[in-house]
């Protein structure tokens, strides 16, 4: 009997008591459950073969899943190019604010050796920019960006007002230091004629943000709207003409503004620039061949020492992870795995010592 | 100011009778008394004042007011405010209604009338209205209002009954007499009106058995000591009334004086929850610190350019202020580590245990219909350490009745109880009680179980016959027929009580007394006995003898008392019946029963006519009389014949032995304080299994000066470390402990050891240097007794114990006595049902059976304390690992104060606070809880980031946006939170199934209506995160974040339980099994083990009688005119009236002091 597991999982209820009460005193404390804290419980051990079992299972889950998320994550194909040191003239012009109306692109020649199937979508990546500051995340107006109150700048500071004292909109340093460069991609289809890719700027943001938490001020047109305000001192043109040709996508609304407000929790972080529009030659996803960027340099970060890159990426099942999630499965179950024989170790080996000691 | 100085001041105190203008000017204090704390006035402003010294309201205040600086604030200051107020709030109402509730009862004591002569007439008045210096009456049966000097009373020479057990716990009744002068006073209300004498006499002071002063009245001077006062808090008893003035009143009355101050009491949790608050802040600091620096650097390597390129303000700030600015933001956000909820919640868990306690069934007595009752709701979890139990005697361990349970009557024992095989059987409600209808005098009460002592009556048995007649006839009990023509017993000694009803229930009943005549019915026949002499009882000679003539002439001494003393006066042909005696009589001490040896005489006519010249010329002496009158006593005490021995039993109260075996199974050390005598409380400790037989060692201190004291507890000591070495020296086995012996003594100690010791020495044992050796030798010993200490030693006691062995101590007592000691343990408790109130008053908790202690500490108490610091260390291991993920994100933010998870987790730990009222654990481990918070908080932050790093959602979108990480962080924290106490939940109920899941649920529910699109419309800067939770979780990578976070966070948790459970078992498996231990052990140790070592034997006499009342017997002096004495042949009067009063007086005062004397064995093992 002593040589069996002396643990298991085991339910034991105690019995209610039944106690009768003849004695009708008031000051009798009642006879229920709950006061005389004879609630019916069922208790939870730890026993070995369940723990055992549970750990086992884990680490086959774990494992399990960590190679299928490595797996899926390699199938991923991932291109980034940096362009900030490619772009160093233009790099070097944005350092000094007051070329702010030089214009300056810059064309980066990529050679695309496989083919990227499926939805391919474009990024663009900032490094040690820190979105995630305390004031900067604070320095905006919902109220303001829902369009209920325009001259709501509450927490925009220094970005609320103009010198003259007009309110800005849309406020605060976010969207004062919105991401402005413009990212075309090309297909050399023949080492021809350059054809551009096209690209989806819809569905690029959370729904919620496109028709709940941005809307623009409800007027005949844009402009009077917006109306009574002025434009972020970093921006080349005010709100309302961010995109004068889709009114979806203009003032608030404009998708590219939204991406930004949305602010990272890192200090490198990428962001959805444009997805893949699959027709024509890309029906399939991107072919394989040569292209090139056409950026319009605008966003400087050689200031502080950040640096941008552009990436085009697919996804798979899981989204567009990378290998950590995959590796921290798979190092969790095989750490599961190896706690657990070892505990299943330890624990015959305290049996045996038992039944010795018995034997004794 | 003027008043408390002068009071400080006063050194003597002139008191004038019926003179209220006379007495005014001295300002003595009146009969009011204060225990309450607050007026309405000071309520507010004293209240504050002890609420901002515990350490943590003072931190919130602090934080509070660091968040109304908007520059640093990085939480709205309400969140701190709203529950600050509330906290306070909630305590001063507590702190609000336990004062009014002092208030009513101090009402109510005021409220109580007496009466009190005023312009020659008796007016009922207030309790508070009396002063010093009113003549107030008395009647039988009632409280005494305040410390008087007795003037007259109904009694003969204004002798007055009082019973002191609230006072002292003493049990028998006292006497106390008027001045022979203002005992003619009588009940005449003029000639009262016009006494007016001066009493000057001693400041208030504490001493119960000490009065100083002197009356003058009518140009003579009576000295007055403590013989002539009754003290508030007595019960006047068998004197139907009496007059007294005044002496003290109110707080000063020696009562009063004795009950220390009311204190503050917190439990060692609160204590070790302001140390950690203290250690949390400084760990708080240094985070900050951290942060702060890092802020600086940040802002000095990478803020300047970003600061440039976002036109951030220029304000002239540079690194360094922002850093310092930040350091203080952190403060605020990293304060959640000890959020005032803790202490909310602290305090409604501490609230549903003591409901608990009021709703348990199983503390309630029938008897009295009293229900256990948890007075304070703040102290509960400390039920669950106590080390020691300091416990009164009288009417706490005892129920204050004397019953008589066995004798042995010429070597055949009687009241055992047999079964049919011939085996002793314990005593069940199946045995028929001995029938005493045949005898229409017997008392109804008495109950006897062994049928054989009445056959010998029957039988005609003379041995049994003389040794009821005995009983009958020694003995200072008297007689009186009540309107129903029962006759009452007035006893001064309980033990005298049980064993005259015990005669009178075996037909030798004991009608009157004259002082020259005692008269008895002997099975039906009325026989008048001569008293010839009376031998008193004095706690040298530890016994009493009367000489008696019978009606055929001859002339008899019986004698009862200690066998010890006894058995040396006995004839030398008592030898065998000794033996068998002596056997039984170690048989009863062994069942803690108090013992009298029972022997007679015969003398001849010639003999005692002698003796008893050589008496009256004695008395006749001026010096060396009670020398001589000792010598004569001795003389005619010797070669006694033994008729036997008797045992009464005082009571227990039920379930004291199981009580006491199963709380010091608990390794909880009982200490007994009594007032009484020290033979009856050793008897009592035998009688509870408190002392055995099997101790090593029983140490008795009993000197008398403070050198004396010093010399017996040194002696105790090497004894005790002699004893152990030699013990240990001679085994190979304990080899182990000798070496460990020198390192830590105390433990080492085998075997039990037990300490007495008195008042006297324990007052000079107090003394500051040798407090140490006191305390040392009483910590060693198994049990300790102390005896006749007062109300305010025992305080001291307790004090001593709580504060140099840092234990935590319970006190419990019934009485006025042991206010004090109730007041100075950390938790006070009071047996509630009975008279007096006041210990109830004063105590935490209170209940009506001391039995009842056994489950309040070790299942209330172990259950809250399990629960409190199962729910602390959750508490604090969720709010690290909450609360660290702030520092880690302070790594990847720039060092800006940032607060992640937003108001969804500030919401819900509050959630979590009633599941857990039904868990058990552990101690404190506060440093684990940390570390694990640390790592799970490390989990939780790493985890997410890694995987979110340059990763995207399902649609290709980025998901490490800042509100999602938080979403997906904060939803991890609950999940491995909730995970964790289900793992932590012991027993599983329904509101454990309701509040878990209920909690996880309502965080979701939580969740998505802050995420919603219509709270975002009405609020839209509050509630920002619109749309997140629902735009997150339907991300299966998030799921897959979640899920690895709480896997990782919780497997190394599982591993590391598991693998203590295996090697080794945890402190409630260990308790388990303990507990599974005393139910095992309980039925082996209250059957007392039956045969005993014949070399240990010990003397079970104890006898509560005081000296004095031979001679208030032969004197005449308490019996009423309606008997006169009558003239007999021989002469009576031994002394003259006027001297026999002095005498009484100066024997009595002389009791305790020659009662340490009588020690000449000071020091004395049983082995």
């Amino acid at each position: 009997m002593l040589l069996m597991p002396q643990k298991y999982i085991s339910v034991t209820c105690r019995t209610k008591m039944k106690r009768t009460s003849k004695d009708g005193q008031s000051k009798l404390p009642d006879n229920t459950a709950l006061k005389q804290q004879q609630l019916p419980a069922s208790r939870l051990q730890l026993s070995a073969t369940g723990v055992l079992s549970c750990f086992f299972a884990t680490g086959v889950f774990c494992l399990g899943m960590g190679i299928i998320l490595i797996l899926s994550a390699k199938s991923i194909k991932e291109i980034e190019i940096k362009y900030t040191k490619i772009c160093g003239n233009c790099a070097k012009l944005r350092e000094d604010a007051t070329n702010f109306d030089k214009v300056c692109t810059c064309s980066i020649p990529f050679y695309l050796p496989e083919t990227m199937q499926g939805n391919v979508y474009m990024y663009y990546k900032l490094y040690g920019f820190y979105q995630n500051l305390y004031r900067y995340i604070l320095s905006r107006s919902n109220s303001q960006l829902v369009g209920t109150d325009l001259k709501d700048v509450g927490n925009c500071a220094p970005f609320s007002k103009s010198h003259d004292g007009t309110p800005i909109a849309p406020c605060g340093a976010i969207a004062n230091s919105i991401f402005n460069d413009t990212i075309i991609l090309s297909y050399k289809l023949n080492s021809s004629i350059p054809i551009k890719v096209p690209m989806l700027r819809s569905g690029i943001t959370w729904w919620t943000d496109k028709y709940v938490k941005f809307q623009n001020p409800s007027s005949i047109n844009l402009s009077s709207a917006f109306a009574g305000t002025t434009k972020p001192p970093s921006w080349a043109k005010p709100v309302y003409e961010l995109d004068e040709e889709d009114p979806g996508n203009n003032g608030f609304l404009n998708d590219d503004f939204i991406v930004w407000m949305r602010t990272a929790a890192f200090p490198t972080f990428k962001k959805l620039y444009r997805r893949l529009n699959r027709i024509q030659y890309f029906i399939e996803g991107l072919p394989a061949g040569n292209y090139s960027f056409n950026i319009t340099y605008n966003f400087p970060v050689t200031r502080f020492k950040g640096e941008k890159s552009v990436v085009l990426s697919t996804l798979t099942w899981s989204g567009g992870s990378n290998l950590f999630l995959g590796l921290a499965y798979t190092v969790t179950g095989a750490v599961t795995w190896l706690a657990s024989f070892s505990m299943m170790a330890i624990h015959l080996m305290l049996k045996d010592r038992k039944v010795l000691f018995i034997q004794q | 100011m003027f008043c408390s100085e002068k009071k400080s001041l006063e050194v003597e105190r002139i008191v004038k009778a019926n003179d209220r203008e006379y007495n005014e000017k001295f300002q003595y204090a009146d009969n009011r008394i204060h225990t309450s704390k607050y007026s309405i006035l000071t309520f507010l402003p004293i209240n504050l004042f002890e609420q901002f010294q515990k350490v943590a309201n003072a931190y919130f205040l602090f934080l509070l007011l660091l968040q109304l600086i908007p520059e640093i604030s990085s939480l709205t200051w309400f969140t701190t405010l709203v529950p600050l107020v509330l906290v306070i709030t909630m305590t001063a109402m507590k702190d609000a209604t336990d004062d009014y509730f002092r208030h009513k009862s101090d009402n109510q004591v005021n409220n109580r009338l007496s009466e009190v002569l005023i312009d020659s007439k008796l007016r009922n008045e207030k309790w508070m209205n009396v002063k010093v210096g009113d003549i107030i009456k008395l009647e039988n049966n009632q409280f005494v209002a305040a410390d008087l000097l007795l003037l007259s009373s109904s009694e003969p020479h204004g002798l007055c009954y009082i019973e002191t057990a609230e006072l002292d716990g003493e049990t028998n009744l006292k006497v106390r007499h008027a001045l022979s002068v203002t005992s003619e006073l009588g009940a005449d209300f003029s000639r009262l009106a016009k006494f007016d004498g001066i009493v000057v006499c001693e400041a208030p002071n504490n001493k119960l058995d000490k009065f100083t002063g002197v009356l003058s009245w009518k140009d003579s001077k009576h000295s007055l000591n403590n013989e002539n006062i009754i003290l508030r808090g007595c019960i006047l008893r068998n004197t139907s009334w009496c007059f007294g003035m005044v002496i003290f009143a109110g707080p000063d009355t020696k009562l009063m004086q004795n009950s220390g101050k009311t204190k503050f009491k917190r439990t060692s949790i609160d204590r070790l929850m302001n140390t950690l608050v203290l250690w949390i802040f400084g760990f708080l600091v240094c985070l900050g610190i951290i942060l702060a620096i890092g802020n600086s650097i940040w802002e000095n390597q990478v803020g300047d350019q970003f600061r440039t390129f976002l036109f951030w303000n220029e304000r002239g700030k540079n690194s360094l202020f922002s850093g310092f600015l930040t350091f203080w933001s952190y403060i605020i956000i990293l304060n959640t580590v000890v959020p005032i909820s803790l202490y909310v919640s602290m305090e409604v868990i501490r609230l549903g245990h003591s409901y608990f306690i009021n709703w348990d069934r199983k503390m309630y007595y029938a008897g009295k219909s009293t229900p256990a009752e948890a007075r304070t709701t703040t102290l509960n979890e400390e039920l669950g350490q106590i080390e020691y139990v300091f416990s009164d005697k009288t009417g706490t361990l005892t129920q204050n009745i004397m019953t008589f349970q066995k004798c042995s009557i010429n070597g055949k024992i009687y009241g055992e109880v047999h079964d049919d095989m011939g085996q002793k059987t314990d005593i069940t409600k199946k045995n028929e009680p001995v029938d005493f209808s045949v005898n229409p005098q017997a008392d109804r009460t008495f109950q006897f179980f062994d049928h054989r002592l009445m056959e010998s009556v029957k039988l005609g048995d003379s041995k049994v016959y003389e040794f009821l007649r005995l009983l009958a006839l020694c003995h200072t009990v008297m007689s009186e027929e009540n309107s129903a023509g029962q006759l009452i017993y007035q006893v001064q000694s309980p033990d005298e009580g049980a064993l005259v009803t015990a005669a009178r229930n075996f037909g030798f009943i004991f009608k009157s007394r004259t002082p020259e005549t005692i008269t008895i019915e002997e099975l039906g026949t009325l026989v008048t006995y001569q008293l010839l002499a009376f031998l008193d009882f004095n706690n040298i000679r530890k016994r009493m003898s009367v000489i008696v003539r019978n009606p055929e002439g001859q002339i008899k001494l019986y004698s009862k008392g200690a066998d010890t003393i006894l058995f040396e006066k006995l004839h030398p042909s008592n030898e065998d019946l000794l033996t068998l005696t002596t056997d039984h009589l170690s048989e009863f001490a062994g069942e803690g029963l108090r013992t009298l040896a029972i022997a007679y005489r015969d003398l001849d006519d010639k003999y005692f006519k002698e003796w008893h010249k050589m008496l009256e010329d004695a008395n006749a002496l001026m010096d060396e009389r009670d020398e001589r009158i000792a010598g004569l006593y001795e003389e005619i005490e010797r070669d006694l014949m033994l008729l036997g021995a008797t045992a009464v039993e005082d009571k227990l109260q039920e379930g004291v032995i199981e009580t006491i075996t199963s709380l010091s199974l608990a390794n909880i050390k009982i200490w007994v304080l009594t007032g009484d005598k020290q033979e009856t409380a050793i008897n009592i400790g035998y009688a509870c299994n408190m002392l055995t037989d099997d101790m090593n060692d029983v140490f008795i201190i009993a000197g008398n000066t403070a050198v004396e004291v010093r010399e017996e507890l040194r002696k105790a000591k090497e004894n005790l470390f002699g004893q152990n070495r030699s013990s240990s020296n001679g085994d190979v086995v304990f080899e182990k402990q000798q070496l460990e012996l020198d390192s830590v003594v105390e433990e080492t100690i085998t075997g039990d050891y037990a300490l007495i010791i008195n008042g006297h020495s324990l007052a000079h044992a107090l003394e500051s240097d040798v407090k140490n050796d006191l305390l040392e030798l009483a910590c060693m010993c198994k049990t300790v007794v102390c005896c006749r200490v007062t109300p305010l030693q025992k305080a001291q006691v307790v004090e001593l114990v709580k504060n140099y062995r840092n234990a935590v101590t319970l006190a419990i007592g019934d009485g006025a006595n042991d206010v004090s000691m109730i007041k100075s343990a950390h938790i006070g408790v009071g047996i509630s049902g009975q008279e007096g109130l006041q210990a109830v008053l004063a105590s935490d908790y209170s209940f009506a059976q001391f039995r009842y202690l056994q489950r309040l500490l070790l299942v209330h108490g172990r259950w809250s304390y399990f629960r409190m610091c199962k729910f602390l260390c959750y508490f604090f291991y969720k709010n690290f690992a909450f609360t660290l993920v702030h520092f880690w994100f302070g790594f990847f933010c720039g060092f800006s104060a940032q607060d992640v998870s937003d108001q969804n987790s500030m919401d819900y730990p509050q959630l979590y606070e009633p599941g857990q009222l039904n868990q058990l654990f552990n101690k404190r481990k506060f440093f684990i809880c940390m570390a694990h918070g640390i790592y799970t908080s490390l989990a939780l932050f790493f985890i997410p980031y890694g995987a979110f790093y340059n990763a995207a959602g399902e649609d290709g979108q980025h998901i490490a946006d800042y509100q999602s990480f938080a979403v997906t962080m904060a939803t991890s924290l609950v999940i491995v939170v909730s995970v964790q106490i289900a793992l932590d939940t012991s027993y599983w109920t329904v509101i454990n199934h309701v509040f878990i899941w209920g909690s996880v649920a309502t965080y979701f529910s939580i969740l998505f209506t802050m995420h919603s699109n219509g709270i975002f419309g009405m609020f839209p800067n509050q509630f920002p995160f619109v749309g997140n939770a629902r735009h997150s979780l339907t991300q299966k990578c998030i799921w897959l974040v979640i899920l690895l976070t709480t896997v990782a966070s919780v497997v190394p948790v599982v591993v590391l339980r598991f693998l203590k459970m295996d090697l080794c078992p945890t402190l409630s498996d260990r308790i388990r099994q303990r507990q599974k231990a005393q139910k095992k052990a309980r039925p082996l140790r209250s059957r007392r083990p039956q045969t005993r070592r014949s070399s240990s034997r010990r003397s079970g006499y104890a006898f509560a009688h005081q000296e004095g009342y031979g001679e208030l017997i032969t004197s005449g002096k308490n019996m009423r005119a309606k008997n006169p004495p009558l003239t007999s042949g021989l002469e009576k009067t031994l002394y003259n009236s006027t001297s026999w009063l002095e005498h009484f007086c100066k024997k009595t005062t002389d009791t305790v002091s020659s009662f340490s004397q009588d020690k000449t064995v000071k020091l004395y093992t049983y082995l």
